[in-house]
């Protein structure tokens, strides 16, 4: 079957496309122009250093990919994708390379990721997607930290209630990877700005706490032709489902009419503990993760849950 | 008569403690009354435990797909040997 491209958002260097109709084999990187200046004092950069199975590769450090970006005046992620092209490896991403590969970490470097709600799952999911090497991360929430977020919101602290979320995401992000860049959008996301807030992202990420914003971010990845990674979580129990625009989604579960679904589930008695908040935005990353590398296969037309209680893990294919 | 399974998930797998059950059933209303019958008040007390109280049927409460497909799609309510009625709490936090 030849290639069907849902995207559209093409930088200057590269040309990024899903292969993924009947299947994904990630995002496809073509040519890419780099500086010839770069690319010699990436490869005079290299050290060796023991690779995690005992034999030796070669890698560049944080220092100096931030002095090559400085002195060339190229993003982190140009250095980084340079040396990772010519088998150098970011000495940041050393224990990603088994996983995913080179060119999956690539793949990473040159891809945005939507996150709605910058809360439970959505501040979680940030922070592991910074330190995988998104390069973009595009953030909306409208909310500030309050108290009762502090159990389970892994960007809240003491001294930081009150501030809006996206803002500590941003700077949280910055701290992590500085190759990594947040546009935060301090608002509700509705119906009417959906598509144009997530416009540019590759895939986009559930960090929210109700069903009427799932389905407005839902339709809105439809329309884009985009991916969907849903999760929702309750005491010991979470969900999750990858949405790709031909697939089954949220109407599987809550029928076809919106207007008939409810707006909070048990979650509301049982709660929302910490470990398994953390637990469903983890496995959202490697959602997105498989996504974007094409390693693995995304949980697609099939809701999968996960309880904890008396640990149970099920998968239900879903029909229309 | 058609024998179907009932497979519950999530809290509900916990609080019934079990993984299915055996139904015989013509129609997903007759499979209703059956699995209220059989597991109502053991999962509302059980509910009720954990400090949570719900009035209703487990229908009014749940998610219920039939073969993979929520009973709100559904054109037919007949049901088939072998069919497969999943049935689980909505989960909406975050």
């Amino acid at each position: 079957m030849s290639p069907t491209r849902f995207l559209t958002d093409l930088s200057l260097h590269s040309l990024l496309y899903y292969n993924c109709r009947d299947s994904c084999e990630g995002i496809s990187v073509e040519s890419m122009t780099v500086d010839k200046d770069v690319r010699r004092l990436v490869a005079q950069s290299a050290e060796s250093e023991a690779a995690p199975d005992g034999k030796t590769c070669l890698v560049i450090n944080l220092k100096t990919t931030a002095s090559i970006s400085r002195s060339q005046g190229v993003p982190p992620k140009e250095v980084e994708i340079t040396a990772l092209k010519q088998g150098i490896i970011p000495s940041r991403y050393l224990r990603n390379i088994g996983t995913i590969g080179l060119e999956g970490q690539i793949k990473l470097l040159q891809s945005t990721v939507g996150v709605v709600g910058a809360g439970g799952l959505g501040s979680t999911v940030i922070e592991l997607l910074a330190r995988q090497g998104i390069v973009r991360l595009i953030v909306v929430d409208n909310d500030h930290f309050a108290e009762q977020n502090l159990n389970r919101q892994i960007m809240s602290t003491e001294e930081n209630l009150g501030e809006y979320k996206v803002l500590v995401a941003a700077k949280r992000v910055k701290e992590i990877n500085s190759a990594t860049s947040v546009t935060t959008f301090r608002e509700r996301l509705t119906r009417e700005n959906a598509q144009g807030l997530l416009s540019g992202a590759h895939v986009v990420v559930d960090g929210l706490d109700n069903l009427p914003s799932r389905l407005v971010v839902e339709h809105a990845c439809r329309q884009l032709a985009i991916p969907y990674v849903y999760a929702s979580i309750a005491g010991f129990s979470g969900q999750l489902m990858t949405i790709f625009p031909g697939d089954v989604g949220l109407s599987s579960l809550y029928g076809s009419a919106s207007n008939t679904a409810p707006e909070q589930g048990v979650e509301t008695r049982i709660g929302n503990p910490p470990a398994t908040v953390a637990m469903i935005a983890a496995l959202q990353v490697q959602e997105v993760v498989k996504i974007i590398t094409g390693v693995g296969t995304p949980i697609r037309n099939q809701i999968l849950f996960v309880d904890t209680r008396e640990f149970a893990i099920d998968r239900i294919e879903l029909g229309r | 008569m058609a024998l179907i399974t009932v497979r519950f998930y999530s809290l509900w797998r916990s609080y019934l403690g079990a993984d299915s059950t055996p139904l015989q059933a013509d129609h997903i209303q007759d499979a209703l009354t059956q699995l209220e019958e059989k597991f109502g008040n053991q999962l509302r007390e059980k509910l009720e435990t954990a400090g949570v109280h719900l009035e209703g049927k487990i229908q009014d409460y749940s998610l219920i797909l039939l073969n993979g497909t929520t009973l709100r799609n559904l054109n037919s309510t007949a049901l088939k040997e072998g069919d497969v009625l999943h049935i689980f709490p909505p989960v909406i936090g975050g």
